[in-house]
């Protein structure tokens, strides 16, 4: 993995510290505590209700965590995205972050065109200059592989991993310093999840953004992320580099999730 | 005036402990030091399962280090790998240890010619310059043109492992780290490689290598550690002990 050019542990752009949330009695996830360089990317693996989604809820700012907090370095400062002013926590997540989930149809506009759905974005952004915004949306089209002129086109018409790519399009228009990313490969078929891996490697050291992907697919955890985070109910059990947590693990559940692994 | 270090293990040791296979530990290295130098070989021997390949990557970072430390001059610095933070092992890899695997991880839809030259992007090279020099590497290995701009994806063993190698010596390292190069290549092949590791030795490399053919220990060892006497492997079983 290349991108991230720190030798020193610079200030990291995000830091999750105590981080827990109940549902009720249930546990989502208990005492989490990580920090992200920029450029780096980070993976979080583990079971199925492992507590991976609640915990990149919680830094979206979808879920309110029960305790803990999410340190986010914005020009401003050092802010916490659990104790600020809503308003400014919006604000943030809005315009620092991206968000794009395991099922494009969740989060696209199905009924306005590709163009739409990423001309959106820019306008609650602040761009008014219709060819401006148009030419924009092209170019962010042709970066994620998509046939420009598929622009007027409904997102309805478009297949599994072509809207996938658009969400990913529309979340990358203004420019966030990190992406939050919920198994966005999987449900897709493995010759368009390697595209979309390409795709997102190339996004990452191009762009110089930091990731945090929530995946259950170990090789695609390999190949994008630098660091590894592996969740069991609710909990971290182990962390450490990518090549570290696959090739040496240490932990007895990250020996059976590893273990269990088919190569093809 | 003695040659300086630039690899010290110090005291290194390493077990592997199988939680799902009956609690089994393997001791691969107990408290194990050695030095090693720019502008030197060190031919790594023994049977297969000697930690041969271990050595190289606990030096890599990829396996941790259960106990000592592995220290390495890194831009004037001394570092200790086992204990670095992360953003200290991808600096340390980007700029300081090189490592050829026994087999190329093939990203798919990434042309061999951008396999071989990520390193020196890494490094921000500008990206024509890097092609110049992939290409060149890429022809020197016997790696047909029309074969560049393909995905290493179904490439043969021989020629996986070539551009697994250019992908090694494209960029110069302080500290090389061979885990078999030569393997899967005909003599045509080895001997370029071979002349490769030569050139990254006159350029002050300290080459740390895994070869089994025995030709290649009289090509160019400095040094040879037989790992096979120099560590007491024992398998404990089953083990009760936390790590």
């Amino acid at each position: 993995m290349t991108g991230v050019q720190q030798e020193h542990t610079s200030l990291p752009l995000l830091q999750v510290r105590h981080l827990c949330k109940f549902f009720g009695r249930q546990l989502g996830c208990h005492d989490i505590n990580f920090a992200v360089s920029p450029g780096e990317v980070i993976g979080v693996v583990g079971e199925s209700g492992s507590g991976k989604s609640t915990l990149l809820n919680c830094i979206a700012g979808r879920i309110k965590p029960s305790n803990g907090s999410v340190l986010f370095s914005s020009s401003k400062g050092i802010i916490d995205l659990c104790r600020c002013e809503e308003a400014l926590m919006r604000k943030i997540i809005r315009t620092q972050t991206g968000y794009v989930t395991q099922n494009p149809a969740r989060s696209l506009k199905m009924h306005i065109s590709a163009g739409g759905n990423i001309g959106e974005k820019l306008m609650a952004a602040g761009m008014r200059h219709y060819g401006e915004i148009r030419k924009t949306a092209l170019m962010w089209l042709e970066k994620v592989e998509i046939d420009p002129c598929r622009i007027d086109d409904l997102p309805a018409t478009f297949s599994g991993g072509m809207q996938q790519r658009l969400q990913i399009a529309a979340n990358l228009v203004n420019a966030p310093r990190i992406m939050l990313m919920d198994e966005p490969t999987s449900g897709l078929d493995v010759s368009v999840q390697a595209r979309l891996i390409d795709v997102l490697r190339k996004l990452v050291s191009g762009l110089h953004l930091s990731m945090i992907l929530v995946t259950h697919d170990l090789a695609v955890a390999r190949l994008l992320c630098h660091r590894l985070y592996v969740m069991k109910q609710g909990e971290i059990v182990e962390s450490g580099l990518s090549d570290q947590i696959l090739d040496d693990p240490r932990q007895p559940y990250t020996q059976l999730l590893v273990s269990s692994v088919l190569k093809p | 005036m003695a040659l300086r270090w630039i690899l010290k293990l110090e005291n290194i040791e390493k077990d592997f402990l199988f939680h799902l296979q009956q609690g089994t530990r393997i001791v691969v290295f107990e408290r194990f030091s050695h030095r090693f130098f720019p502008g030197r070989t060190t031919i790594l021997t023994g049977p297969s399962g000697t930690g041969k390949s271990t050595l190289l990557r606990m030096i890599y970072g990829t396996y941790t280090t259960g106990g000592g430390h592995i220290w390495v001059r890194h831009r004037n610095r001394t570092v200790d790998i086992s204990a670095a933070e992360p953003a200290m092992i991808y600096a340390l890899r980007r700029d300081t240890i090189g490592y050829v695997s026994q087999f190329l991880r093939v990203i798919p839809r990434v042309s061999a010619l951008d396999t071989v030259i990520e390193p020196l992007l890494a490094r921000n090279m500008d990206l024509e310059k890097a092609r110049k020099k992939g290409r060149a590497l890429l022809e020197r290995l016997n790696i047909p043109s029309t074969m560049w701009h393909l995905s290493a994806t179904t490439f043969s063993g021989g020629e996986q492992q070539r551009i697994n190698l250019a992908r090694g010596f494209i960029a110069p390292f302080p500290v090389l780290l061979l885990d078999e190069p030569t393997a899967s290549l005909d003599l045509k092949n080895r001997q370029i490689v071979i002349d490769l590791i030569k050139e990254a030795l006159a350029d002050n490399t300290c080459v740390i290598g895994v070869f089994h053919d025995p030709a290649d220990h009289k090509d160019f060892a400095d040094h040879t550690i037989d790992l096979s006497l120099m560590l007491n492997q024992e398998v404990m079983q089953p083990c009760t002990k936390k790590n």
